[in-house]
């Protein structure tokens, strides 16, 4: 067979298979409107906040228009003993109870450090932090403004006392992700990973459904076809499909759900074609080596969870065993996701990711190596006597 | 009756004894995903993350404040660099996660009252790291800020208790609520493990029909009457090894880990069957839309793999959307934690979860098309 006869053999081969197109089209598609689902409308400003005031005082008011002040809490209810508030807490009504105690301003002018208490839902780590940012924040506010005020009493002219009551101050910067958004965060590296499972899936099928006919006897084009035909033909269908489907991930959906996109086209486009490479590679080396149609599915499906919380991005890198760090390495997803997330969101360039480029290069070579090997032992009929 | 039963449950045992594939389906492939995902997560707290700092000072103070920095156990700094370009090269290669840099000329303006600006830059695209280490340079930094005042104060008042009000004239006391574990990942991996499980159990729903009806065997197995009651034998040894299996993560997460399970264990224990039962159903009905057996692995693949993300462990279910949350609610899982969630902190009585249990049972509807289009499939 020439090789147009092996291109359109297998075109015909995949997508009249209803297993395969239902993932590599129907997957990729659905997976990229429902992933972003949780976290559509998500907001971690203005929590919803009860406060007990206890003291009732000019200050202990000051302190809570100054909680409502923030982006992050929001007063929506003041309630007269702790017992109500914290049933509020349980009836998740609100994020958190803000409890200033009796004789506040009096401890205060005794100089006797009166204690606010807060006491906030810890479920959910977006919404503890941005509960407890806020309330530091109307703390330290009332603060520098009581040692103003103190350093004022000491006949402190103004201009130095608003400089003096802190050697020193902190100017925190947000460098990527400014918002803290949830799904800046999770999305992007969950999409390269749906990428290439989806893709994995479709080859493994293939393969292994391939291989199941051979062992029965019905070899189609495969026994007097050159291995180098079939790897070009699936690389090429297979790599047109997903590039259209990583143009539609990093433009429609991107720009659709308002995912930072701020990678060059042209480095985004190379480093895209590293990646399918290196995906295409690993799913001819998988498709290779599974005896029946059915297992690519749950075999990559099992894998997915493990694999996105083993690149780092989600637990960091260092508080991973070295060990599982090093095998997932073995997998595109890891580098690609590494740096997808650079290129992408945190506006990095492609040489200074040499590193993942490399990985992505090597694991290419590695598994179309592999393939290659297996498939040619598979020609000898002497593998056949093996395996059956 | 029971000998339809007894025959499909037997003959189901036979099988999995005699394929590797099927075996491991329900011992060594789940087993091994737990492991993984438990490994990962098990040191529980970040420790020493990489940062950089620019000291453009060089005074006895800026070393103070990078010194108590790097005693702290949650950031260590990696690089000194001259210059805030080059430390964002190091920020965007991902070798630090933060910058802190201190100004020129900081001694001084400290001294002449002017409050200079220490400057923080963080990796906030990986959320929790940044949220990690903002919390823990911010705290180093202001306790330095305290030690300076203090002394500073000290030498002034001469009464330490006057100089610590100077200080910090109000203080913060913060109670974490709901979330009495350790630490905030053996939080998330008591909903991985149900999440990976509920995989497995779909998985090895349609392997087992979808292998008898590959191999045509279909109308040999269910010859005679009672269908319902083989398709109930033929689930029923994955039904026992997900019990096992479900068993075993919630000894792993409330028995090694330390956390107190306040509920009961009666509950608990149905709550696993209840949802096992309702996994099987959907996985029959995403069989019996064409058995065909690759096609409905493809469909449990689609519907098992995102269920984690819809939990709302990650992100809370207020702020999801409808369609998130109509979505959700066609998971079991979903309906499963919120059980295990509530019995495992405050041992919610049986009454309180009724709501959850109905639903779960809801799902055992499907059973009914299922045994429908299996009759209709098996008569012709």
């Amino acid at each position: 067979m020439n090789f147009f006869e092996v291109l359109r053999a297998e075109a015909k081969l995949i997508f009249s298979d209803i297993a395969i197109v239902l993932t590599i089209i129907g997957g990729v598609i659905l997976y990229s409107f429902l992933y972003p689902q949780p976290y559509a409308n998500e907001s971690v400003s203005s929590l919803p906040v009860t406060v007990v005031d206890l003291d009732k005082s000019d200050i202990s008011r000051d302190i809570i228009f100054k909680l409502n002040a923030t982006p992050q809490i929001n007063v929506v209810r003041e309630d007269l003993s702790q017992k109500d508030a914290l049933e509020a807490l349980e009836r998740t009504l609100v994020k958190a109870v803000i409890i200033i105690p009796v004789h506040f301003k009096r401890d205060l002018i005794l100089m006797q450090t009166p204690t606010i208490a807060l006491g906030a839902d810890s479920s959910y780590f977006l919404i503890y932090g941005a509960v407890l940012e806020g309330a530091m924040r109307a703390v330290l506010t009332e603060s520098a403004q009581i040692k103003v005020v103190n350093l004022l009493k000491n006949q402190m002219p103004l201009s130095g006392a608003s400089l003096a009551y802190t050697p020193y101050s902190i100017n925190a910067i947000n460098l990527f992700n400014k918002e803290n958004s949830y799904t800046q965060y999770v999305v992007p590296a969950v999409f390269i990973l749906i990428l290439q499972q989806t893709l994995l899936i479709g080859m493994g099928i293939l393969g292994g459904g391939v291989n199941e006919r051979c062992k029965k006897g019905e070899c189609l084009h495969y026994k007097n076809t050159s291995i180098f035909y079939i790897f070009l033909a699936r690389l090429i269908i297979f790599g047109t499909l997903f590039f259209i489907h990583i143009l539609f991930y990093f433009g429609f959906i991107y720009e659709n759900f308002d995912i930072t996109h701020i990678a060059g086209s042209l480095e985004l486009l190379s480093f895209s074609l590293l990646f399918l490479t290196a995906v295409i590679a690993f799913g001819l080396f998988l498709g290779s080596l599974l005896s029946s149609r059915e297992i690519a599915t749950p075999l990559v499906l099992f894998s997915s969870l493990p694999l996105v919380f083993s690149v780092g991005f989600v637990w960091p890198v260092e508080a991973i065993p070295p060990f599982i760090h090093f095998i997932a390495y073995f997998v595109p997803s890891t580098p690609a996701i590494e740096g997808f997330l650079h290129l992408n969101q945190m506006g990095a360039t492609l040489d200074t990711l040499s590193t993942q480029t490399l990985i992505l290069l090597l694991q290419t070579l590695l598994y179309t190596c592999l393939a290659y090997i297996i498939e040619r032992r598979k020609k000898s009929e002497k593998f056949y006597d093996i395996i059956t | 009756m029971l000998q339809a039963f007894n025959f499909a449950f037997m003959a189901e045992i036979m099988e999995i004894k005699n394929s590797w594939y099927k075996l491991f389906l329900i011992t060594l492939f789940p087993l091994a995903s737990f492991a993984l995902l438990i490994l990962i997560f098990y040191k529980g707290v970040a420790t020493e993350l990489p940062i950089v700092v620019v000291d453009k000072d060089k005074s006895d103070l800026s070393r103070k404040v990078l010194f108590n920095i790097n005693a702290t156990s949650t950031v260590e700094i990696a690089y000194r660099v001259a210059s805030e370009a080059e430390a964002m090269r190091l920020i965007k290669a991902s070798k630090a996660y933060a910058l802190v840099s201190i100004p020129s000329h900081f001694k001084r303006d400290i001294y002449l009252q002017k409050k200079p600006n220490i400057t923080l830059m963080l990796n906030t695209q990986y959320i929790l790291i940044g949220k990690i280490i903002k919390g823990a340079l911010v705290e180093s930094i202001m306790s330095s800020a305290g030690e300076i005042e203090y002394f500073k104060s000290l030498q002034e008042t001469q009464n330490s208790d006057k100089s610590i009000h100077s200080i910090m004239p109000i203080g913060l006391q913060v109670t974490p609520f709901f979330n009495s574990y350790k630490n905030y990942f053996l939080f998330l991996i008591s909903a991985l493990l149900p999440s990976i499980w509920q995989i497995f159990i779909v998985i090895a729903t349609i392997v087992s029909f979808g292998t008898l009806f590959k191999r045509g065997e279909e109308k040999q197995f269910f010859a005679g009457e009672f269908i319902t009651m083989k398709i109930i034998g033929k689930l029923f040894p994955y039904t026992l090894a997900f019990m096992l299996l479900g068993v075993l993560f919630l000894f792993f997460i409330y028995g090694t880990l330390g956390w107190i399970f306040q509920g009961s264990w009666a509950i608990m224990l149905f709550t696993l069957f209840l949802t096992i039962l309702a996994y099987q159903s959907v996985a029959l009905l995403f069989f019996v839309t064409g058995f065909d057996y690759a096609r409905s692995l493809s469909l449990g693949a689609v519907y098992t793999a995102p269920a984690f993300a819809f939990l709302g462990v990650t992100f809370p279910i207020e702020s999801m959307n409808h369609f998130a949350i109509f979505w959700r609610d066609l998971l079991p899982i979903a309906y499963y934690m919120e059980i295990q969630i509530s019995q495992a902190n405050y041992g919610a009585n049986i009454f309180l979860e009724i709501d959850n249990l109905l639903s779960l049972t809801l799902f055992l509807l499907l059973i009914i098309p299922v045994i429908w289009r299996f009759k209709k499939r098996v008569a012709l």
